[in-house]
């Protein structure tokens, strides 16, 4: 743990110090999403503390409060502001938080492992020909029905996903461990899931918007 | 000797600030007193609300609000109204509108929409920069030692950056400094949540007269986060008026011809009339709609049952309701969890509406404030958080539409999707498609669609000086970063070596800071005109009794007179008559006539004083004379 440069208290986040309440500059420095909001580097996270550390932690730093102050103090409540709304987007949502521990350490990005868990490939070869008979179904067809069921197969799959993951990186892997292949690699197939779940969605959209 | 201590802190006032809506139909301020945002009322008034209308007479000369409204059924060609609808956009945005509006409006420099007043063109800016100054006019009158200045703004959730950056540039017009721009639901939760420590999730109904807006929030501890807003800006209480308008104008059709009904004049009174139908109907179940109007051989007098307008007005009120459940959905949220509804603007007093929300979100919504204040009150609440006055409460805004770049083959790629909280910042890589290649455009979009053309634009960048290097080999980071304001800077960078390029975005259809620059000082040109006209004015009148006092007295003294003095007074006499008769409202000519022939008539006046006292004392009146 760092100590305030002004005060010598103890920091809770390399943003400002909650003792003498003075905004930290971080210029010319990476902090890490877990670092900004003071919550521990791990997969685990629990979503209220997690949004209690950026209300109590937004109530010091929050450019409002600055709108009087010097330019200089104001430019710092905007960075500091920014950097805690965009550590908690990172942390709250399990594919962003995987991706950022991946990359943290030292994984593969999405663009230097491709790769989908083998299992998983079988499958999306099939969803893939449920999909195409889908586009142009009409409400009530088989092939409409088969479109609800895949979103809801897609759901259930991305809950597996994400707990293969979960049990991957608890606790965190070493720095560079083989585990973190596996990691991107179900990262991947979530990208997928994602991905034809918005598809469904549209084809949904645009299907009952035909039938009206 | 002791000390006295001096609390100064205490006995410094809380700097003030307005909290300004500036409204589609009515606008209103409120600011910061005693504990509490309160609504600045003039006494006697009505309501300290303005309606946000500017009559312009023919050859000049602009009254704003009431009794500009007074004018929309005699001049609807110079009545301007609804003018919140043409803010930052461009001609093509607002085709649908212009069918309704009876006076013209037009395309000028850089896409600027204006309105063509009896041959002077008006942005939309000037014109709402009337109706900001009218209402920190009355704010003023209500508060007169106070210095109202600087406000926060409310513009509705859905407005883009070219519509909040209008309502900028208007503020500025206005001579008021804005402190920010807030969304209007926003505003309203502010109002609601200050009275109890509320927890839990918000939903924000806001149908004003103009545009439609939903916003879903939560609240903790104090600090309102926004979870996501949706809506419509062409929907609201004008869209109801025109269903009932449209009722009546098929039956004036069978009358006078179908070709008859474009006539502005008809259309306004048709609106008019529709719309006091439409409040009759929500406390009675049936009312009058009735359109007379003689010269143009229009009787339409019939009843309209609420059964018959509820009719009208559900596919209307069903377009809100798809707008709440796209909101619940960005929020995740069922709208059984949401705890508490909140009713904004004038058309949620139409009971279809009440029961349509309320059946909807399965709770009785909110009702305690004033729908035409609450936004008003919330936003001078926000203005005095940044003031610096209370650290009790905190807004967390989001942006409203995704952020992003347009890529080869003219899609988009979103670096800050919509309802991300404000400030943020998001980096994306991008790189070269050509071998070689040295400079990347690029093109920022806002929006929620997937084509680059179906986004609007808020401006281009180039970056140069990429070494040269294989295709895919550069590696370009653009960072967005959107700061408290909602305003968007973007910042490309090169990472191999170093080159930089960076744009802050200026929206198409705004005004460039020159454009601003020099309509600010036409205003105070003709400030300076209109000052002169009007002191020229008032040295003619003083110049006219003078000349008729000394022409009246003359007969009575001139005798007394030296022949010298005598050709004198007649000289500036005839001087000051052709003045007064003449076209110039140049004051300092004026002036010196009127100083010459105070000159002159001076040993006259000395002559008549003495003339009088004598007389006074010879038990003659005064008023003789």
């Amino acid at each position: 743990m760092s100590l305030c440069p002004v005060c010598e208290a103890t920091l809770t986040t390399p943003l400002v110090c909650l003792n003498c309440k003075t905004l930290l500059s971080t210029e010319g420095r990476e902090v890490s999403p877990f670092e900004a909001l003071g919550v521990e580097r791990r997969w685990e996270i629990d979503p209220k503390q997690l949004k209690r550390a950026l209300l109590d932690l937004s109530r010091h730093v929050h450019p409002d409060y600055f709108a009087t102050a010097e330019p200089e103090q104001r430019e710092l409540a905007e960075q500091a502001s920014a950097t805690l709304n965009e550590a908690f987007e990172t942390l709250r949502d399990d594919p962003r938080r995987a991706d950022w521990l991946v990359r943290a350490l030292g994984g593969p990005s999405d663009s230097e492992e491709r790769q989908m868990p083998q299992a998983f490939l079988m499958q999306v070869l099939e969803w893939n020909e449920v999909l195409e008979e889908a586009r142009g179904a009409t409400a009530g067809t088989d092939e409409w029905q088969a479109m609800i069921d895949l979103g809801a197969e897609l759901s259930s799959e991305r809950e597996e996903r994400l707990e293969a993951i979960a049990a991957q990186l608890t606790p965190l892997p070493a720095a560079g461990a083989e585990a973190l292949i596996e990691v991107r690699r179900e990262l991947n197939a979530v990208r997928y899931i994602d991905r034809t779940r918005a598809e469904l969605k549209s084809l949904r959209l645009e299907a009952s918007l035909g039938g009206a | 000797m002791g000390y006295i201590e001096l609390n100064v802190l205490n006995n410094v006032d809380q700097p003030m600030a307005l909290g300004i809506d500036l409204g589609t139909t009515n606008s209103l301020a409120a600011t910061w007193k005693d504990g509490r945002p309160v609504v600045l009322k003039p006494e006697g008034g009505h309501g300290g609300s303005v309606p946000s209308v500017v009559h312009f007479a023919e050859g000049g000369g602009a009254t704003i609000g009431r009794k500009a409204l007074n004018k929309a059924t005699i001049d609807p060609r110079g009545t301007i109204f609804s003018i919140k609808r043409f803010m930052g956009r461009g001609l093509a945005d607002v085709q649908e509108e212009l069918k309704s509006f009876p006076f013209p409006v037009s395309e000028g420099e850089h896409g600027l929409l204006q309105v063509d007043v009896y041959g002077n063109p008006m942005t939309p800016q000037e014109i709402s920069a009337l109706i900001l100054t009218r209402v920190q006019q009355i704010a003023c009158q209500t508060l007169p030692d106070a210095e109202l200045n600087r406000a926060v703004i409310t513009v509705p959730a859905y407005f883009d950056d070219t519509q909040r950056q209008a309502t900028r540039d208007a503020a500025r017009l206005a001579g008021i400094d804005v402190m920010r721009i807030i969304n209007e639901p926003t505003a309203a939760s502010l109002a609601y949540g200050l009275d109890q420590a509320k927890e839990g999730k918000i939903a924000v109904y806001d149908l004003g007269g103009g545009t439609f807006d939903i916003s879903i929030l939560s609240i903790e501890d104090g600090v309102f986060t926004v979870l996501s807003t949706n809506g419509d800006t062409h929907l609201g209480g004008d869209d109801f008026d025109r269903a009932l308008a449209n009722l009546v104008l098929a039956e004036v059709a069978d009358q006078i011809g179908e070709e008859a009904l474009a006539e502005p004049a008809l259309q306004r009174a048709a609106l008019i009339a529709a719309e006091k139908c439409k409040v009759e109907l929500s406390i009675h179940p049936e009312a009058g709609l009735h359109l007379v109007l003689p010269e143009n051989g229009v009787h339409v007098r019939r009843n309209v049952t609420r059964d018959e307008f509820e009719a009208l007005a559900a596919p209307l009120i069903q377009r809100s309701l798809d707008a709440c459940r796209n909101a619940l959905a960005d929020a995740e949220l069922e709208p059984s969890e949401v705890s508490e509804v909140v009713l904004v603007g004038g058309s949620t007093r139409m009971p279809a509406v009440r029961t349509a929300v309320e059946m909807f979100f399965g709770r009785l919504p909110h009702t305690e404030l004033n729908p035409d204040e609450v936004v008003a009150l919330g936003a001078a609440t926000q203005a005095h958080i940044l003031a610096g006055g209370s650290r009790d409460l905190l807004l967390m805004d989001v942006t409203p539409l995704s952020l992003g770049l347009e890529t080869v083959g003219g899609a988009v790629s979103k670096i800050i999707t919509r309802n991300s909280t404000i400030p943020c910042s998001a980096t994306e890589g991008f790189t070269t498609y050509a071998d070689n290649q040295t400079g990347i455009d690029f093109n920022i979009l806002q929006g929620e669609r997937e084509l680059a053309k179906d986004c609007r634009s808020l401006g281009q960048f180039s970056l140069k000086g990429i070494p040269p290097m294989p295709a895919g080999m550069a590696r370009v980071a653009v960072r967005f970063h959107v700061d408290a304001d909602g305003l968007l800077t973007v910042t490309a960078r090169e990472e191999s070596t170093g080159a930089k390029s960076s744009i802050e975005v200026k929206p198409k259809h705004g005004l460039t800071d020159q454009q601003v620059e020099q309509m600010l000082e036409d205003s105070l040109t003709n400030a300076k005109e209109d000052f002169e006209a009007s002191r020229a004015a008032g040295l003619k009148t003083e110049i006219g009794i003078m000349v008729h006092a000394t022409e009246k007295s003359l007969p009575t003294v001139e005798d007394h007179l030296d022949p010298e003095q005598l050709l004198d007074v007649r000289e500036a006499v005839d001087a000051a008559k052709a003045a007064r008769e003449s076209d110039s409202m140049d004051p300092k000519l004026l002036q010196k006539v009127r100083d010459e022939l105070e000159r002159a008539t001076m040993p006259l006046a000395a002559m008549l004083m003495d003339g009088v006292a004598k007389k006074a004392l010879s038990g003659r009146e005064l008023s003789d004379f």
